[in-house]
């Protein structure tokens, strides 16, 4: 499984009973709302800092991003918006998003389960302090009627690079909204997939539990890889494809210039290399972490806020190498 | 035309289904039409027919609330159209037979199952199945008494569904 996985998520979308939704909202009410998650949270054995979007700086809020710890709507406003990050970042709480909000647990590979677990507990506590908008028949009651009911999203990245080669990632993902799912590339809503990686979650949220959901992302999921495992096998005994493997490693490890998309292809390739045995070199645990590092704001907010994309593509490329070494 | 239940009525009214891919058209008229449920909302029934019925549904029945506005945000139905957002909470009780049909067409169901905030020991093993069972098996044969046109053991059905429902 893990060669295929990257990572899961699991999202719950909640709002408080006595406050209009965000689109609603008075920016004192937002931050209102923020100081309640803040104290709820202190229930917690997990600790938790907050992160005011309206006090820290552009490249940071565009690395939260590229870490997947919030969304790209969320930083589209700053007033009375939140994050509350837990130390290892696994858990993260948006505020005042498109519901009050958002919960989500992100671990690395196939852990739907535990994922959910973790988000569930959390949800407990902070259900002990505020109270939730619930309605008895339609569920959790949220902003956009499209996730009401369990609020729930649960998804997995997924890298297929044997089923984008041959397209039929693309054919697969028109068929999926039949069975209640949908495809889409690495940072959500209507990007293009980048290196093969794509996100498989839940659409329907209402009339479905969160175990039946969880179950139908794990069957899909498994068949997916199932079937990118059995395009690989020919490709790899493929000389072309060998060459193509072997010349991105060569890449990564010498060039001097390096830009984000050419990056994410190239370690697309080596990722595959890798997880088919065909490399060895870096893990394709190894591989992800440095595909977040090389995320151009995650650049910004390490090495200087006023670098130009060709600063950028040096560093990237210099980052690269010596991860490669 | 007459109404294919009675055969002796003209019929008023046309029900589209669409069961396994087949999609068909019945004929009724007002009075077997009412008899049989199909003249008022009941979400399951139609949530079967892959929101056909819904659309015919929603054109048929004017809004029944009559608020213009929610009490407590002020949002109108216009702004909920418009944005694609609820203003708050209270929006879905004071425009809930406009936004069903809506919510309907995106989840293909309108009663939610799972978790609820008073639920501290949920968890995603744990599940009640035995209902969700008898429900299944209801509508299943609800969905073969229609293809059979037997409407009679259809209105039956149906109100068996609404009761184990709750």
């Amino acid at each position: 499984m893990s060669e295929a996985v990257v990572s899961t998520r699991i999202r719950l979308a909640r709002n408080l009973r006595d406050y209009p939704f965000p689109i609603r909202l008075p920016a004192d009410k937002a931050r209102e709302i923020a100081d309640k998650v803040e104290e709820a949270l202190k229930d917690c054995d997990i600790r938790f800092h907050r992160i005011d979007l309206d006090k820290v700086s552009d490249a940071i809020r565009v690395a939260m991003i590229e870490r997947h710890l919030v969304s790209p709507d969320f930083i589209s406003a700053k007033e009375g918006r939140a994050v509350f990050l837990s130390d290892d970042n696994t858990v993260s709480i948006m505020v005042n998003e498109e519901d009050h909000i958002r919960l989500q647990v992100i671990k690395d590979g196939f852990e739907p389960d535990e994922a959910y677990a973790l988000a569930d507990k959390v949800d407990n506590i902070l259900s002990k302090k505020l109270n939730f908008a619930f309605h008895e028949q339609l569920g959790y009651l949220t902003q956009c009627p499209t996730n009401l009911g369990t609020g729930m999203r649960a998804s997995v990245m997924l890298h297929l690079p044997a089923l984008e080669i041959s397209g039929a990632v693309y054919r697969i993902g028109a068929n999926l909204s039949k069975l209640g799912l949908t495809m889409r590339g690495l940072y959500g809503e209507s990007t293009k997939p980048d290196g093969a990686f794509f996100q498989l979650s839940n659409q329907v949220t209402l009339g479905i539990s969160e175990k039946a959901a969880i179950d139908n992302l794990r069957n899909i999921t498994t068949q997916l890889i199932t079937q990118e495992m059995r395009a690989r096998e020919p490709m790899m005994n493929d000389i072309e494809a060998q060459d193509k493997i072997h010349r991105a490693l060569g890449l990564l490890k010498t060039a001097r210039l390096m830009d984000h998309s050419e990056a994410m292809r190239l370690l697309s390739l080596v990722r595959l290399g890798v997880s088919s045995k065909l490399l060895e070199t870096l893990s394709s645990d190894s591989i992800d972490k440095l595909i977040v590092e090389i995320q151009p704001a995650s650049i910004m907010t390490r090495y200087g806020d006023t670098m130009t994309p060709r600063d950028r593509d040096i560093k990237r490329a210099e980052i690269i190498r010596e991860r490669f070494e | 035309m007459l109404c294919q239940h009675c055969k002796q009525h003209e019929a008023t009214t046309v029900v589209k289904t669409m069961i396994n891919g087949k999609y068909e058209e019945h004929r009724l008229c007002p009075k077997c039409a009412h008899e049989l449920g199909y003249d008022k909302m009941f979400p399951d029934f139609s949530a079967d027919f892959g929101g056909l019925l819904s659309g015919f549904f929603s054109n048929a029945l004017p809004a029944v609330s009559g608020a213009t506005h929610c009490s407590s945000c002020g949002s109108t139905l216009n702004d909920i159209k418009r944005t694609g957002k609820v203003g708050c909470a209270d929006c879905y009780d004071t425009f809930f037979d406009e936004l069903l049909p809506t919510i309907r067409s995106v989840h293909g169901n309108t009663f939610h199952k799972g978790k609820h905030p008073g639920d501290i020991e949920y968890t995603v093993n744990d599940e009640k199945t035995g209902d969700t069972d008898k429900l299944t098996k209801l509508r299943d044969e609800l969905k073969k008494a229609i293809a059979d046109e037997n409407f009679e053991r259809a209105a039956q059905l149906r109100d068996e569904i609404k009761e184990a429902e709750g």
